[in-house]
């Protein structure tokens, strides 16, 4: 592997949720400490599960692997570093204010905002702190800084011109203003993060558009930053064991097809490819396999067969939602699950019925809209564009409230609408209207990957809270929030895939849902290669993988749809309409 | 020179201006400051949520929270002394505060009243939260 030859103390892993990141981390940190080296394996995502991965306990300690000398873990729980720097900020005015008053501080930071912010502030003592990380020789960190902590360090003029000219702060830098001692840290972490002698940058994909598309944008943003010389690792691809099969064929076809179309930038980064194993990468025995060729896990299980899986499609979950004749139906889930095909399976099959139908994206890939558009009577199709809402917005705030500013003050004012919070702020507007308009039609919408949609959610839960408390009690209102809190208006649909993170994301989506008072409506498991029922042993055997996965959906899914992998990637209506109906496509 | 403190209720960034709709008299008061900042006035914004313990350090903010409360602010403050509530000051007021020989033409006299907390929706993100 090219990514593990003469590795720098620092290495990140980044990439969609389920393309295998913390897998791909776990066997680098059990290399490293093979190697003979002292290594700390973190991650920071919410949903870890390197602890799983080892079959441990972890969480917000460092703790040792036993199992492996030389190797310790830690998991950033978000939540818990939210609390721990609320706690920082409020501590020294305990006492000191009226508590009505400290309650309100600790609102103002309960958002979204803070909980990254927390994180990244531990993450930043990992790159900076020798006197508690010094004796690790390598940091493997299952996620990297992404999106808006990313946006935080590319705030316009530079954090470190700001520092240096004592100017504070110019833009929305959310909570971390104010916050003196840190930022000489924060500085530090930047100057750790950009330097290639001590860290690398390792993309990880599927070899799949989507997810190639998704490592070329951080690796973009993060070059921005000053974070250049990444690896690409395209995880998961197709053995020769897996036979000749059309369904495999198939897959090998669209999997070279996807990395002949790489994007530029990060085809010409060191690659390293490393086949999908037949076995679930849990336990230090399989992850010890990873890189290697051979072939891992045992013989098909025969115990219970993947071919046994009921027929349950796309179709039952569109005649359900037809009886309404409007309303709102939301695909959400991770990046990379399928969100977009199934949000326009839907649209397209509602639209043949007969009906009146909106469906609109956030997805940049917009071919498959494309190909949609006008085609179907009754379907109007519209997308998102966030760069273009967040330039509508700015302009709007520009004309509106920065009209009577003088040049220097409209300079200014467009420096500060770079703010991070302004992308989400964008497009909840967008959504809003979408939200408004499915009480007459069926308005069907694709949204962005997960970490953003909640965001989202959470403005529109300020928002709600904001206009209850203008109005007060005299009037009756009706906000977006209460409109996805509808269940006769509002069904949300969580897309996954068949694989132990996928599916643990869309649990923590389903409870993060559940806490904003929005219960999902039905769960969709796509691209199963059970439900496409495989000939090969290999295939099988990760058929009967899913087939646990399967499970853990349907005992907290109020009803669901399990769509199979399909030979052609389901473009255009006809295929759109094959897959509500769960007809097999002749390979 | 006189020294101009203006505590804030809680933004999600100093200057307060982002979110779902931006509050106007922010965009303003930040542009005045800024503005004042470059002719070398002493002035400077603390925000609740970011610096709270600005607001316990000086003795007539201390006993303006416990007595008002953040629904009082903002709160402009000029060598110990009150000098507004519940609104910022206009550029024009804020000149005179700060000792500063007045540019004819570039503004109102009047402090801008109209532009109090009540046209806001809660400053930044939206509203109480929002995304910071």
């Amino acid at each position: 592997m090219k990514f593990l030859e003469s590795p720098p103390r620092f290495l990140f892993f980044t990439g969609k949720g389920g393309v295998g990141k913390t897998s791909v981390a776990c066997a680098t940190a059990l290399e490293l400490a093979d190697r003979g080296l002292n290594v700390l394996l973190v991650s920071t995502d919410p949903a870890s599960n390197i602890g799983q991965v080892f079959g441990i306990t972890i969480g917000n300690t460092i703790t040792p692997i036993n199992a492996i000398p030389r190797l310790s873990a830690l998991e950033i729980n978000p939540e818990q570093a939210a609390d721990a720097y609320r706690e920082r900020i409020i501590a020294p005015v305990r006492g000191l204010l009226p508590e009505s008053e400290l309650a309100g501080i600790a609102e103002s930071l309960s958002g979204s905002c803070t909980t990254e912010i927390a994180s990244f502030d531990e993450f930043t003592n990992l790159l900076t702190d020798d006197t508690v990380y010094g004796e690790y020789d390598h940091i493997v960190f299952d996620t990297a800084p992404t999106g808006h902590t990313i946006r935080l360090l590319q705030l316009p003029g530079s954090w470190t011109e700001f520092l240096d000219a004592g100017k504070g702060d110019p833009s929305c830098l959310g909570p971390l203003s104010g916050l003196e001692k840190h930022k000489t840290v924060y500085a530090q972490a930047v100057r750790a993060l950009a330097d290639p002698t001590r860290t690398r940058l390792v993309l990880v994909s599927r070899a799949q558009a989507s997810s190639l598309n998704e490592i070329d944008r951080t690796f973009g943003e993060l070059s921005k930053i000053g974070i250049a010389g990444g690896f690409v690792v395209i995880n998961g691809i197709l053995p020769t064991l897996a036979g000749e099969e059309p369904l495999a064929q198939a897959v090998r076809d669209r999997e070279a097809a996807a990395i002949v179309a790489m994007p530029a930038t990060i085809a010409a980064l060191p690659r390293d490819l490393v086949e999908l194993k037949s076995g679930n990468m849990v336990g230090v025995t399989a992850l010890g396999l990873l890189f290697s060729g051979a072939a891992s896990g045992e013989a098909p299980a025969r115990d219970r067969d993947a071919r046994e899986i009921a027929d349950e499609p796309l179709r039952t979950l569109v005649d359900d939602l037809e009886r309404d004749d409007h309303g709102l139906v939301l695909c959400m889930g991770k990046g990379g699950v399928g969100k977009t095909t199934i949000a326009a399976a839907i649209a397209v099959a509602l639209a043949e019925r007969g009906h009146d139908v909106h469906l609109t994206t956030t997805d940049p890939a917009a071919h498959l809209t494309d190909t949609l558009n006008s085609s179907i009577r009754g379907l109007a199709v519209s997308r998102i564009d966030p760069v273009e809402a967040i330039r509508h917005y700015r302009d709007h705030v520009m004309a509106t409230k920065g009209k009577d500013l003088d040049a220097e003050g409209r300079a200014a004012l467009a420096e500060d609408l770079m703010s991070p919070c302004t992308d989400e702020v964008a497009v909840f507007r967008e959504f809003s209207r979408a939200v408004h308009e499915s009480r007459r039609k069926f308005v069907v919408v694709d949204t962005a990957p997960t970490g953003h949609t909640l965001l989202l959610l959470d403005a529109t839960g300020s928002y709600h809270r904001e206009i209850a408390r203008q109005v007060g009690d005299s009037m009756s209102f009706v906000t977006p929030l209460m409109r996805l809190q509808d269940p006769d208006l509002t069904k949300v649909i969580l897309v996954t895939l068949a694989e132990t993170t996928p599916v643990l994301e869309a649990e923590e989506l389903q409870q993060d849902l559940e806490r904003a008072g929005i219960h999902p409506w039905a769960w969709v498991v796509n691209d199963s290669i059970a439900a496409a029922r495989p000939d090969s042993g290999f295939l099988r055997q990760r058929a009967a993988n899913e087939l646990e996965q399967i499970d853990r959906v349907r005992a907290v899914a109020d009803r669901m749809a399990i769509i199979p992998l399909l030979p052609l990637e389901p473009i255009g209506e006809t295929l759109l309409a094959d897959l509500t109906d769960g007809i097999a496509q002749p390979a | 020179m006189p020294t101009i403190r203006i505590y804030e209720a809680a933004l999600c960034c100093d200057t307060g201006v982002c979110g779902a709709d931006v509050d106007k008299s922010l965009v303003e008061v930040t542009a005045d400051v800024r503005n004042l900042q470059g002719l070398g006035a002493d002035i400077a914004r603390h925000n609740l949520a970011g610096d709270p313990t600005a607001f316990t350090v000086d003795e007539t903010v201390r006993a303006f929270m416990h007595t008002v409360g953040s629904k009082g602010l903002p709160l402009t403050v000029v060598d110990g002394v009150t000098v507004a509530t519940g609104t910022y000051p206009g550029l024009e007021q804020l000149r005179e505060l700060a000792g500063l020989a007045s540019t004819t033409g570039t503004n109102d006299g009047a402090p801008r009243t109209e532009l109090g907390r009540t046209e806001t929706t809660g400053g930044c993100c939206g509203g109480a939260t929002g995304c910071c």
